[in-house]
């Protein structure tokens, strides 16, 4: 999964320019046929599972989005040397896990959108 | 970009594990089923992919007066066209439209995450979430645009259009000549992803 250039790995670290500093488009990214999206099941259950909650009423949208741009922004800010190799939907991961957290969807006593009468805290989104 | 030391698998093996534990006690908790994310993941798939896109281009590229609603009020626009239901959910209702013009070219960018038009696009490319990708498009759009292989003249404007949880852009590229009389299918077949992002051209006739 550390394909050294392009051509090789699409998505796991390939940075989208080559060895010369140029932009390079990898060659499933041209004429359609961008895939692939995913480079292993996790990412897309990680990704079907952000967007299902979200759906469903659990979370805005906008509160994942706030997770996912805080999770980037911290490995952005990082030194190079401090930080692991760029995996997108390990931040994609990471701000799952933490709206999740934030909305207390594993708590007991949690209660599922439909089956919520009126606000269950008065105050709260 | 040298990397001393390649990051051992255990990571990429304690994200997968982490994903399956949240699923799993998801479902336990009854939050969500064991089918609800296979459902979400085949809509996405089947419905919402870059044939939406190249629809919606190839009626503006025929049809001024669609053309003038779809970048004033994008979602009507879209919802005059028989496309999958659900082109409103998943964050459609924020989907605009930029078209390009003569003297203007348009490029859509997320600085600070990977906000598509998820609808009408699809999932987005790897490279579209790239850091470098867009911390260089949003400050040298120009050099980026030339080393993809859209050079643009001096006097063309380039505007560059950062996505956002309010705004997902998607670009109407131009018409390509030599296309006089052809039907929206034909023309739909000019229309790539890589066009409406504004990273490319649209198609031209010869090359199909």
């Amino acid at each position: 999964m550390t394909g050294p250039g392009p051509g090789t790995d699409a998505g796991s670290g390939t940075l989208a320019y080559d060895e010369t500093g140029r932009v390079r488009f990898h060659a499933s990214s041209v004429a359609d046929r961008n895939q692939p999206v995913f480079d292993a099941e996790w990412q897309r259950r990680a990704f079907g599972l952000a967007v299902a909650l979200s759906e469903f009423g659990h979370y805005p949208w906008e509160d994942f989005q706030r997770e996912l741009i805080a999770s980037i922004g911290s490995w952005q800010d990082a030194p190079d040397d401090a930080r692991g190799r760029w995996e997108y939907y390990q931040h994609w991961v990471t701000a799952l896990a933490a709206v999740i957290a934030r909305h207390r969807l594993l708590d007991d006593g949690y209660v599922n959108p439909e089956d919520r009468r009126r606000p269950i805290r008065p105050g709260s989104r | 970009m040298s990397e001393p030391f390649s990051y051992p698998d255990d990571r990429e093996e304690a994200s997968a594990a982490q994903v399956r534990a949240l699923e799993a006690l998801l479902i336990e908790k009854g939050v969500i089923t064991s089918t609800t994310v296979d459902k979400v993941l085949g809509y996405f798939e089947s419905e919402m992919t870059p044939l939406n896109g190249q629809k919606i281009v190839a009626r503006a590229w025929v049809d001024p007066e669609f053309a003038r609603l779809l970048t004033s009020d994008t979602p009507t626009a879209i919802a005059q066209l028989d496309l999958p239901e659900g082109m409103t959910g998943a964050e459609g209702e924020h989907i605009a439209a930029v078209a390009n013009e003569p003297g203007v070219h348009n490029i859509v960018i997320c600085t600070l995450c990977s906000c598509f038009p998820w609808p009408v696009l699809g999932l987005p490319p790897y490279w579209y979430k790239d850091p470098v990708f867009r911390a260089r498009a949003a400050r040298e759009p120009r050099a980026v645009l030339t080393e993809l292989g859209v050079p643009l003249s001096e006097d063309t404007e380039v505007r560059v259009w950062d996505s956002s949880g309010h705004s997902r852009w998607f670009v109407v590229p131009t018409r390509p000549a030599g296309t006089e009389g052809w039907t929206e299918g034909q023309l739909a077949e000019l229309v790539t992803t890589e066009s409406m992002i504004g990273v490319a051209l649209a198609k031209q006739p010869s090359a199909t």
